[in-house]
């Protein structure tokens, strides 16, 4: 992953670099050969155009149609001498580089000689007209047409450079473009195989996760057979062999004060002391392996069980409990039935705690193919009991998955909670 | 009532509902103005036929009422058809006008194109120069009710061109008029060129087929003759094509400076170097060329203090396609072509324009910018996207934010109905303060358009008078401070196109009753100031205080 990314970055830098590269010849190309060509033509023909203003000039000064003397145009040519010569100025600043020393000055040398000629033909004006008229013909036509025949070459050499200016910057656009789509399909590429490892990078880690997740149930599953198994062994052992035990005690202690009875009242009030310290431990014992493992439940099924419960946690609580009992099925398994009975116990357990509710039902029906456990209260619901998905639901839902059943925790129609547990009747056994 | 009298009538309704706060009235017929521009076109397309003609407003007579003096051209040689002379309309004072030209001597016969009015010998009754294809005619105003034609006294006469507008100027402040003349083209019926559109049939030509013209300057003498000083003050060029001229003071050195609109050439402005010569600064000003640096086809020209911040905008009226040009003054005496940004620009994007003008239309104290259209090729009207041979004209309503909207179909049906417009010209006729226009047509009738300020908006009108500076005081600046801020006017000669405005400087005041300082400066140099002026007509003399006329 981080090298795809190593890679990406590497391939976005390099290929920006080389545009970067690349637009800086184009900036360059255009600054000093297109733009610096462009700024020149037409510079070259602004100093065209007053050369044409020059040439019409001096053919008015040729033509005698004006009663004014020839050194009138003076001002005239003052104008047209000013902007040529900025002109001329500019077109040397901003000729192509590769336009050579002599040619460039040939420009403005020759426009400075006809400056000068002229201003010796205004000065030979003032003293002789006619010949100063012969001296345009014969000397300063030929230079003004000397220079618009440079300034024209000038332009031919100019458009020639555009010309090569013009393919080396498609030259520059096709590499470029031709950049962008090697660029993009290498990107591509990057994309697609980045793409792929993280596919099969995600595939293995939900494999792990689910891997990792069937293991931590088994694990819990395994726990809480083995919590039962241990319950049952221990209420057995309680009620098995203390119980014996302690009711032999009693018996024996029953015997004994009926024989102390005739001989001496004061032990017999204390063997009667001990026969009903007795008689408390064996009940206790009794409880206490009812608790750990109703005995109903493997003697006279789930429902038995169920019925002894409810009334001792109705006692201990105060809760109302409504039980509703309908359709008949086979008996449970009774590794099934302790799981189920257990869910009842937590739900139960879990009314009295969170609900604030003072009525409970607990419903039990048969269907064709399963059985369906409801436990519903009264209460404030979940949302406002302020209880969080402990271990108790966590137990719920390990256990339902041991009796391949199904756990559903929904808001009843009361606002309470509805725990539903719906178990099929399928000849499975639990993993008890 | 026929139906085209209905409507016609109809037309001739101002717009009393048009919330402008003004309309202008088209009164020419109830005015008795008839006049019928002659063109002297036959068929042979000459040049020449399409330019015309000019007009002016002028108070020939001294009473305080603006008469009126209509150009005309004539039928060319060897096609005489009728006798057609310059008209002068005296006014009634009642708004109607009476023709005069007989009796005034004006009724020669000439192919007049352009006028310029002033005093030039400062005999306190106005002048007129005419200018023409041909010899150009100086009428030097008797005070009599008559002219007498001086061109050749004045030693204007020998000079055959094709001369435009004209303006009179004191370019050396020496107290005597001087005058400026445009001339187009090197153009003679007998060296007619043909050119043709479709290549079978003759067409009008373009300014390209010929030869420019320099334009001339003439210095007054103080003796009734003038001075060729068009070589030795610079002015000599014989490239320029001139149809347009507007005095200005560019770089505000209190010199009068030129401004001349060339047709398909670079615009001049000649900054005035105070010592009897020009400098064309129109490049380095950035007038010369439109933004993308072509060389428009200027025809129309005025200059106007828009902000009142004392630096002058040009308009310039120019081809169609070519939009108008109003540079605004910048910085270090550059001008920026604003016509786009202010909304002159797209209105007049398709339409040919000629006369133009800066007046304050509803005397808000925000100047309104009047151009007159009209195409110059019949043939327009049948070239798509074209607006066609006769344009609507445009009113430029001023917001006094450097915007502008054209409001001329809202000023009045009549006014803003197509025409083949080209002279304009601004005066009150009708002395109720604010400014009407007139216009004139080629081969149609001037048009006198009576503007009616219904808003209640008062003006002050300045009759400026020199003593020591020139009788008409051209050249002379008058700035007014009023509680909403400051305006100023030059007194000018020329601008527009082919015509002459009056020179009486007017003021909108918007509601306000007075303005709250006047300034003069006076082209001697002096300066007068004066305190709290009412709204109304005043009589201003160098030197003196305001008069109430």
């Amino acid at each position: 992953m981080l090298a795809g990314l190593a890679v990406t970055l590497s391939a976005v830098a390099v290929y920006a670099g080389y545009t970067i590269i690349q637009l800086r010849a184009l900036r360059q190309l255009q600054a000093e050969t297109i733009d610096r060509n462009r700024t020149d033509s037409l510079l070259l023909l602004r100093i065209q155009n007053d050369l044409n203003s020059v040439d019409l000039a001096m053919r008015d000064m040729l033509d005698n149609g004006e009663p004014y003397p020839l050194t009138a145009w003076q001002a005239q040519f003052a104008r047209l001498r000013v902007d040529l010569e900025d002109a001329v100025s500019r077109e040397t600043q901003f000729s192509p580089a590769a336009r050579a020393d002599a040619q460039r000055q040939y420009l403005s040398a020759s426009v400075a000689q006809f400056w000068d000629a002229l201003d010796r033909i205004f000065v030979l004006a003032r003293t002789d007209e006619s010949e100063a008229r012969t001296r345009i013909r014969i000397s300063l036509q030929a230079r003004q047409a000397a220079l618009s025949t440079a300034v024209a070459r000038l332009l031919v050499q100019n458009n020639d450079n555009e010309k090569q200016a013009a393919a080396q910057t498609r030259q520059i656009y096709a590499r470029g473009e031709r950049n962008v789509y090697l660029f993009l399909a290498a990107i591509l590429i990057v994309l697609l195989a980045t793409g792929l490892y993280l596919v099969q990078y995600n595939r293995r880690m939900f494999e792990q996760v689910a891997a990792l997740s069937e293991r931590r149930s088994e694990l819990a599953q395994q726990l809480i057979a083995m919590r039962e198994n241990t319950f049952r062994s221990i209420s057995r052992e309680l009620h098995d062999e203390f119980g014996q035990i302690l009711t032999a005690i009693g018996a024996m202690l029953q015997r004994a004060g009926r024989r102390a009875s005739a001989v001496e009242s004061p032990l017999c009030a204390d063997l009667k002391e001990v026969q009903e310290i007795v008689q408390s431990t064996l009940d206790k014992v009794r409880t206490l392996s009812q608790a750990l493992h109703p005995a109903a439940l493997d003697e006279a099924g789930l429902e038995v069980a169920l019925q002894q419960h409810l009334p001792v946690f109705q006692k201990q609580t105060g809760i109302q409990i409504a039980y509703e009992s309908s359709g008949a099925g086979p008996a449970l398994d009774q590794s099934v039935a302790i799981h189920v009975y257990r869910v009842v116990q937590e739900a139960l357990n879990n009314v009295a705690r969170h609900s604030k509710s003072a009525r409970a039902a607990v419903r039990l029906r048969y269907t064709a193919d399963c059985m369906v456990l409801e436990v519903e209260d009264g209460g404030v619901g979940m949302a406002n009991s302020g209880s969080g998905t402990g271990m108790g639901l966590v137990s719920m839902r390990e256990r339902a998955e041991l009796v391949h059943g199904n756990l559903e925790l929904l808001p009843s129609e009361s606002g309470g909670v509805l725990v539903r547990l719906t178990v099929p009747l399928a000849p499975q056994e639990a993993h008890v | 009532m026929k139906r085209r009298d209905f409507l016609l009538a109809g037309a001739a309704l101002p717009l009393r509902a048009s919330g402008l706060g003004f309309s202008l009235a088209d009164v020419t017929a109830s005015a008795g103005i008839r006049f019928e521009h002659n063109s002297g076109a036959f068929g042979a397309k000459y040049l020449p036929e399409t330019l015309g003609p000019g007009c002016a407003f002028l108070d020939y007579d001294g009473d305080g009422w603006l008469d009126i003096l209509l150009v005309n051209g004539m039928d060319w040689p060897g096609h005489t058809r009728r006798r057609t002379t310059l008209q002068l309309y005296r006014n009634n004072r009642n708004g109607t006008f009476t023709d005069v030209t007989q009796q005034a001597g004006l009724a020669v016969e000439m192919y007049g194109m352009g006028v310029a009015v002033a005093d030039y010998d400062n005999d306190g009754f106005p002048d007129v120069l005419v200018t023409a294809v041909g010899q150009n005619r100086l009428f030097r105003n008797t005070g009599a009710g008559r002219f007498i034609d001086v061109t050749e006294k004045a030693g204007l006469g020998g000079r055959s061109a094709f001369s435009t507008s004209a303006l009179w100027f004191d370019f050396d402040r020496d107290g005597l008029l001087d005058l400026f003349v445009c001339n187009y083209v090197k153009w003679a019926p007998e060296h007619d060129v043909f050119c043709s559109v479709d290549g079978k049939r003759k067409s009008y030509c373009t300014p390209e087929a010929y030869r420019g013209a320099t334009c001339w300057l003439f210095r007054n003498r103080g003796n009734g003759t003038f001075e060729d000083v068009t070589a030795r003050s610079g002015i000599f060029d014989t490239s320029s094509k001139s149809l347009g001229v507007a005095m200005l003071d560019c770089d505000r050195d209190g010199w009068p400076d030129l401004i001349v609109a060339n047709d398909t050439q670079p615009n001049k402005l000649y900054r005035n170097r105070r010592d009897g010569t020009f400098e064309d600064v129109a490049v380095r000003a950035g007038v010369a060329f439109s933004e993308d640096g072509k060389a428009r086809a200027g025809m129309g020209i005025d200059v106007a203090d828009l902000d009142g911040s004392g630096a002058q905008s040009i308009a310039i009226t120019n081809f169609d396609g070519e939009m108008m040009a109003l540079y605004q003054p910048g910085a270090g005496g550059a001008y920026k072509d604003a016509a786009l940004s202010s909304g002159v620009g797209q209105p007049s994007q398709n339409t040919l324009g000629f006369g133009c003008l800066f007046f304050d239309a509803g005397l808000d104290g925000h100047l309104d910018l009047f151009a007159a259209n009209g195409h110059i090729d019949e043939t327009a009207r049948n070239l798509p996207g074209k607006t066609g041979y006769a344009q609507a004209p445009h009113l430029f309503l001023n917001n006094g934010r450097g915007q502008f909207r054209d409001v001329a179909r809202q000023a009045g049906a009549a006014f803003a109905s197509p025409k083949v417009a080209r002279g304009a010209a601004a005066g009150d006729f009708d002395n109720d303060g604010d400014v009407d226009l007139l216009v004139t047509t080629n081969q149609g009738p001037a048009c006198l358009y009576r503007n009616d300020v219904t808003s209640g908006n008062r003006s002050l009108r300045l009759h400026l008078r020199g003593t020591r500076s020139n009788r008409d005081a051209i050249g002379a600046v008058a700035r007014i401070t009023t509680a909403e801020g400051r305006q100023s006017r030059m007194v000018k000669g020329g601008s527009s196109y082919l015509s002459q405005s009056e020179l009486a400087l007017t003021f909108g005041l918007g509601r306000l009753p007075r303005a709250e300082r006047l300034v003069i400066e006076w082209p001697s140099g002096r300066v007068d100031e004066h305190g709290p002026l009412t709204a109304g007509a005043y009589e201003c003399v160098e030197g003196n205080k305001p008069v109430r006329r």
